[in-house]
């Protein structure tokens, strides 16, 4: 059996051995030397080798081994990590004494700062095993830090060797001490994850660097005094809009009232927009969204610690509690949309853009279901319009019937955006960075077809999403009646549409995906036929069965 | 080889949208011909004398079905070579 101590034993090493690379390339470029060269090169091999072997023993330990407790399972996986980083590593040194051939003369590199560049290697070479010992966090992240330092010492060398190569002379040795340097300067990405690999293991969670530095940032400025090697951080979802959302709380709760928080981190617009959406919500309707605690941004990244909201998706509560629960959840979200709508009502009229929705997806779409665009065809004198066709008729459709007015809308009213907690009987939004003034319709739609779109076919789950759908399209044709909004049925024929359309790119099940992409076209070939006959819009009709699967 | 030009439609409609493409077909009928074509490609189809007509239904738990298949056989040329003047004696 394959002792976690033998790979600990045989980790060792491998940074023994890559130190030892480090040692004797810093003496070649002091004194290149034909028999260090051949030493560095077979070297070289036996490192390959030593993380062949612990690469193997590490999948072998976790693979044979039941119920590895997953603190072992983590460093098992750092340590693996580690070593890929470690060859390249040494790798790098080889490839350095590789280019110092190309040297006309072999002392030009001497001239330039180098040394405290290897020194700043070892120095993170030699912190790796204590760190993995002790789960020393500060030391972790001094090991990430040296990447910075290298970085910025390239710096200094490469800009430094651009200016010389503006002279004109010693063309050779300068480029081949640059890519020399580039070298050391990609020492310091694997030292990097090296690092990261080491959170990795006093974590157990994944953590980019920057991430860790904002959300040490917003703890300590939220008077965390603690250990950040004390904190869980658990992982949610990895969302399809491009941002990493974490669950951060205490490890050990003493106290069960502690609230824990959610760290989100993403791209600067998307996390500042979602930052003021949360704080309008918060105003408007307390209690609905989860308060800011903390926000952080920097170029091109932001970051925001928010309260942690108790309870499950909607989707998945309503589908596991029975009818008479699942219609108290289905009140309460009613009774939350309707004062959210009537409050927050402006008789503005607004344009909508639903059919050009869907043209920004229309790659993506085409990425997942090429076969989804429909041709021009004929059967006899019956025309077939191509879905391009299609979209552009109706684009120029939706320019006629405005939203007569606009509500504070979510933005993207997907049911698993809705956290329900049925034992407190609360519900509160998550996901509000599309948050603004907008038709109410776009929520409807994008509400009913997430409920259409859940991929489960059994009947009695069909019959409560049918009930759902049902229910709540029931509800929103009575508030657009009391508003008198005549044309609401024509702009959600046009919004389904977009719905099923692009929500076909999240579907692979080819009849499923299919019904969606038939059922887009027949909408807006609906749509359009209303319009040839020359129909009024307050009378146009939306075929309802078309939301029932 | 025998030449297969094929065309194909799927879609979704209701009772009143789907009458447009039967009416378009009973028209083709009448004139015997029906010209479909998709994408550039045309295929005509001329049915005449003898077309084999069936429908098939069935109601399958919540999903019914209904099929409604004509096919022919395009018409072989007959080479006549009857003449009037040939008497038949008995």
């Amino acid at each position: 059996m394959i002792s976690f101590e033998g790979i600990k034993e045989n980790f060792k090493f491998i940074i023994i051995e890559t130190r030892k690379q480090l040692n004797a390339t810093l003496e070649f470029f002091e004194s290149p030397d034909p028999s260090a060269y051949d030493k560095i090169y077979s070297r070289d091999d036996y490192i390959d080798n030593l993380k062949t072997i612990i690469e193997n023993k590490c999948y072998a330990r976790i693979n044979t081994i039941k119920n590895l407790p997953p603190e072992e399972i983590n460093e098992i996986r750092a340590i693996q990590i580690c070593c890929v980083n470690l060859e390249r590593i040494a790798d790098n040194f080889v490839n350095m004494i590789r280019q110092m051939g190309h040297l006309e003369d072999q002392a030009f590199i001497n001239q330039y700062h180098y040394k405290e560049q290897f020194r700043k290697i070892q120095e993170g070479l030699d912190r790796i095993d204590s760190v993995l010992e002790e789960k020393n966090m500060s030391d972790a992240l001094a090991v990430c830090k040296i990447e910075y330092e290298l970085d910025t010492m390239y710096k200094e060398n490469f800009d430094r060797i651009m200016e010389e190569l503006k002279v004109g002379i010693n063309t050779q040795n300068l480029i081949t001490t640059l890519f020399i340097f580039r070298y050391l300067e990609r020492i310091g990405d694997s030292l990097l994850n090296i690092g990261e690999a080491l959170i990795f293991a006093i974590l157990g969670e994944k953590v980019k660097i920057h991430q860790f530095h904002s959300l040490r940032q917003m703890l300590s400025d939220t008077g965390y005094e603690g250990s950040i090697g004390d904190i869980e951080f658990e992982s949610i979802w990895g969302t399809k809009s491009g941002c990493r959302i974490s669950r951060v709380e205490p490890r050990r709760m003493a106290d069960s009232h502690a609230q824990g928080s959610i760290f989100k981190e993403g791209k600067l617009h998307k996390v500042r927009s979602e930052k003021a959406n949360l704080e309008r919500w918060n105003e408007q309707f307390p209690g609905v969204a989860p308060k800011v605690i903390n926000y952080q941004e920097d170029e091109d990244y932001a970051s925001l610690l928010v309260q942690y909201l108790p309870g499950r998706t909607f989707d998945e509560v309503i589908l596991s509690i029975d009818g008479t629960r699942m219609s108290d959840g289905f009140h309460l979200l009613t009774d939350t949309v309707s004062e959210q709508w009537e409050e927050s009502r402006q008789e503005n009229p607004v344009r909508t853009n639903y059919v050009e929705q869907i043209g920004d997806r229309l790659d993506q779409i085409n990425e997942v279901h090429p076969e989804f665009m429909r041709f021009e065809q004929n059967i006899g004198s019956a025309r077939i319009k191509s879905s391009k066709e299609l979209l552009e008729f109706c684009s120029r459709i939706e320019q006629e019937i405005p939203a007569p007015q606009t509500v504070l809308i979510h933005g993207d009213f997907n049911i698993s955006n809705i956290i329900y907690d049925d034992k407190r009987n609360r519900l509160y939004y998550i996901d509000l960075y599309r948050s603004r003034d907008f038709d109410f319709v776009q929520d409807i739609s994008v509400f009913l077809i997430s409920n259409f779109r859940i991929p489960v076919f059994e009947s009695e789950i069909r019959d409560k999403l049918n009930w759902i759908i049902g229910n709540f399209y029931t509800f929103s044709s009575q508030v657009a009646r009391k508003w008198d909004d005549k044309e609401f049925e024509a702009r959600l024929a046009l919004a389904l549409a977009r719905s099923f359309y692009t929500s076909t790119r999240f579907e692979l099940n080819p009849k499923f995906s299919k019904e969606m992409y038939l059922r887009a076209h027949y909408l807006l070939e609906k749509v359009i036929n209303h319009k040839q006959r020359g129909d009024a819009w307050e009378t146009f009709k939306l075929p309802d069965f078309i939301l029932y699967y | 080889m025998a030449q297969t030009d094929e065309f194909y439609y799927e879609s979704v409609q209701d009772t009143e949208t789907i009458k447009e493409f039967l009416q378009s077909l009973l028209d083709g009928l009448e004139k015997g011909r029906i010209l479909l074509s998709s994408n550039g490609n045309d295929i005509s189809l001329q049915p005449a004398n003898l077309l084999k007509f069936s429908v098939k239904a069935k109601n399958k738990g919540d999903t019914s079905k209904m099929n409604i298949k004509i096919s022919w056989k395009k018409p072989r040329p007959v080479n006549i070579t009857v003449d009037n003047d040939i008497e038949i004696s008995s």
